[in-house]
């Protein structure tokens, strides 16, 4: 047997890794995953706040794999629910949690993500908070399944800028990752 | 009105909006698959309910552990809905309750507070939730 598995492992011991998950992601499953990784810290006696902010994080990365995903299947008995493909993986390095999730997206809203993205990094804490509240301010987009504010709201709990990467995989997908610092 | 009544899950917060006592209140977890599907008959009896005109008091009662970033932006409508109402007269006090050690939360309920300029937006400790 090949042992691929197990330098998979390997590779995420060294790097602090001690959840993933890869694979079809629903609303349940997540709040499961945010029961045990809450006990976990928990039991590593972290702090209420940090338990909370990993968590929040979770949901929110987690959230946009459910909403936005191009990797999906519809299931047979209800044909308007959908099966969202994705990574979650949670680990614990150089004394900071961080949440690293991917999915795959169209090359078409690549623009629009990178844009978003590099605004939202160079802010600082203030600035954050008065974006979050004035893209909350603002009427709903109809096109968003969110609200819009997931991002910001990442950022603002994460201690560290955000990092994110775009792998082009054809002509019309990249898989994009996004690693949060708690 | 019927009183708007929904049991919570671990996901979505339990509503229990009782029209003759003019109590609405939400709590528990708010971060649902389809934020807006789910609130959407929530906001709809809010809006009925506050076309009737009577000058009881209305109190809203915010007692919520956590919320995601969709569940911010619906309060925030929420909350501009009631502020709108308030210039218009009506007397209406939102209590945003929160665990007296959870600065996140307290956090949150004062930016909400900063964003409504007429409403009687009360910040509320509580020992236990």
């Amino acid at each position: 047997m090949d042992d691929s598995l197990f330098r998979l492992k390997q590779s995420y011991d060294e790097k602090g890794i001690f959840f993933s998950l890869s694979g079809p992601i629903s609303q349940d499953l997540i709040v499961e995953i945010g029961d045990i990784l809450k006990h976990k810290m928990k039991l590593e006696e972290a702090s209420n706040s940090t338990i909370l902010k990993v968590f929040s994080l979770l949901i929110e990365q987690s959230q946009n794999i459910i909403h936005y995903s191009v990797e999906k299947i519809q299931t047979q008995e209800k044909l308007n629910k959908e099966l969202h493909f994705g990574i979650i993986t949670v680990g614990f390095d150089g004394g900071h949690y961080y949440v690293i999730a991917g999915n795959l997206i169209d090359n078409k809203d690549i623009h629009r993500l990178d844009e978003k993205l590099n605004k939202i990094a160079d802010m600082d804490n203030d600035q954050l908070k008065a974006y979050y509240k004035s893209e909350r301010k603002k009427e709903s987009d109809q096109q968003s399944k969110g609200a819009g504010l997931g991002f910001i709201e990442i950022a603002r709990k994460a201690c560290q800028p955000l990092e994110y990467n775009f792998e082009k995989i054809d002509s019309d997908h990249s898989y994009f990752t996004l690693k949060t610092v708690i | 009105m019927k009183n708007l009544v929904i049991e919570p899950t671990k996901y979505t917060p339990g509503i229990n909006f009782l029209f003759d006592e003019r109590v609405l209140e939400i709590s528990g977890e708010s971060y649902p698959e389809n934020t807006a599907e789910f609130y959407s008959p929530v906001l709809k009896w809010i809006t009925e309910f506050l076309k009737i005109n009577e000058s009881k008091t209305i109190t809203v009662n915010i007692v919520i552990q956590y919320f995601n970033s969709s569940s911010s932006k619906i309060f925030m409508d929420l909350f501009d809905l009631l502020n709108d109402k308030s210039h218009e007269g009506l007397n209406i006090i939102v209590n945003w309750n929160y665990l007296e050690e959870d600065d996140n939360m307290l956090e949150y309920g004062e930016e909400f507070q900063e964003d409504v300029d007429n409403l009687k937006f009360n910040l509320v400790p509580r020992k236990s939730i």
